[in-house]
């Protein structure tokens, strides 16, 4: 399988070794991974209850959306950045494991519904209704919370 | 000691064994957890960013928290009951650990700050509620909430790679 020599090229490359050799490396990352998640999970809850309706329904949805999304966008690039890095240091772990593929897959879903959905309610003007939105809304904080627990389940399979 | 046997009480617990001995329960709570984690301190970094200075998605400060603060609570709660199931399941183990204790430090002084919070900058915020950036007393506990709950996301990790029983 090419995934599986090319994990084993990339574990004995010396980038790989010396991420495993000094012990802060990995749990730095994996901090700061989950920081990154936090600001995507804390952008998306108040974007997407407001879209639904629940939360600042006194604020326009373009305006919440316009100060969350671009947080959205840089939290995704730090994940993109750190989890490239946990690949790095352990490839077996993540290149040959199907959660971690699904938990791809999810990631890659949740950012073309956003760009789909979200991203064109920043040229929205104030008092545009912005339909339909509960279903997509609750789609998106799901689809981020398996996110979520798939990363978790990564380190058990 | 008395600490110790109580510990070991807590780690006799039927609740305990089972978590130990389903192979998804601790996983499952653990996924729980950092659910909880990130919902509470990406709710809490809206609120203590706005008291910074920096502008969110409404202007009033005192609206923002009010708005925020339910869903913070009922994360924390989430996050309680998760940290109590993992920590019932290893009680031993996890109060021997340093990054556990040092955690449970943060956490009290962030519960400090938020007291100390509402109990001064807060009780005044009609005077200061659309000011962009806040006085130098909300300022401070907002930074101060930030870093706290950086330093209990970090410590939380490092449990899962210095706990003495891995699962």
């Amino acid at each position: 399988m090419f995934i599986q020599s090319f994990g084993e090229w990339l574990y004995d490359t010396p980038i790989s070794t010396t991420f495993r050799d000094i012990t802060w490396v990995i749990p730095a990352v994996q901090s700061i991974h989950i920081l990154a998640i936090a600001v995507v999970i804390g952008s998306a809850l108040v974007s997407e209850l407001r879209l639904a309706g629940l939360i600042a329904t006194d604020e326009a949805p373009g305006n919440v959306v316009r100060r969350y999304l671009p947080w959205i966008w840089r939290a995704l690039i730090v994940l993109l950045a750190s989890g490239t890095l946990l690949i790095v240091a352990e490839p077996a772990r993540t290149l040959g494991n199907t959660i971690f593929w699904v938990k791809m897959a999810l990631v890659l879903g949740a950012f073309v519904l956003t760009l789909a959905f979200r991203r064109p309610l920043l040229a929205a003007q104030a008092g545009d209704a912005a339909t339909p939105a509960k279903p997509i809304a609750f789609l998106l904080l799901a689809v981020w919370v398996v996110v979520i627990f798939c990363g978790r389940f990564i380190a058990y399979t | 000691m008395s600490l110790e046997t109580t510990l070991q009480q807590i780690y006799d617990l039927p609740i305990s064994a089972s978590i130990r001995e389903n192979v998804n329960a601790f996983p499952l709570i653990e996924s729980l957890h950092v659910l909880a984690i990130t919902l509470v301190f990406g709710t809490i970094l809206i609120v203590d960013l706005r008291l910074v200075g920096v502008a969110s998605h409404r202007r009033s400060a005192d609206r923002l928290i009010r708005e925020l603060l339910p869903y913070t609570w009922v994360a924390f709660a989430l996050a309680v009951i998760s940290g109590v199931l993992m920590f019932v399941s290893n009680a031993p183990a996890y109060a021997a650990n340093l990054e556990f204790q040092l955690k449970l430090v943060a956490i009290a002084l962030a519960g400090v700050n938020m007291a100390i919070f509402h109990s001064t900058a807060h009780r005044r915020i009609a005077d200061w509620d659309t000011d962009l950036p806040p006085p130098a007393a909300a300022r401070v506990s907002g930074f101060l909430s930030l870093a706290l709950w950086t330093v209990v996301i970090v410590l939380g990790r490092w449990i899962g790679f210095t706990l003495d029983v891995l699962f």
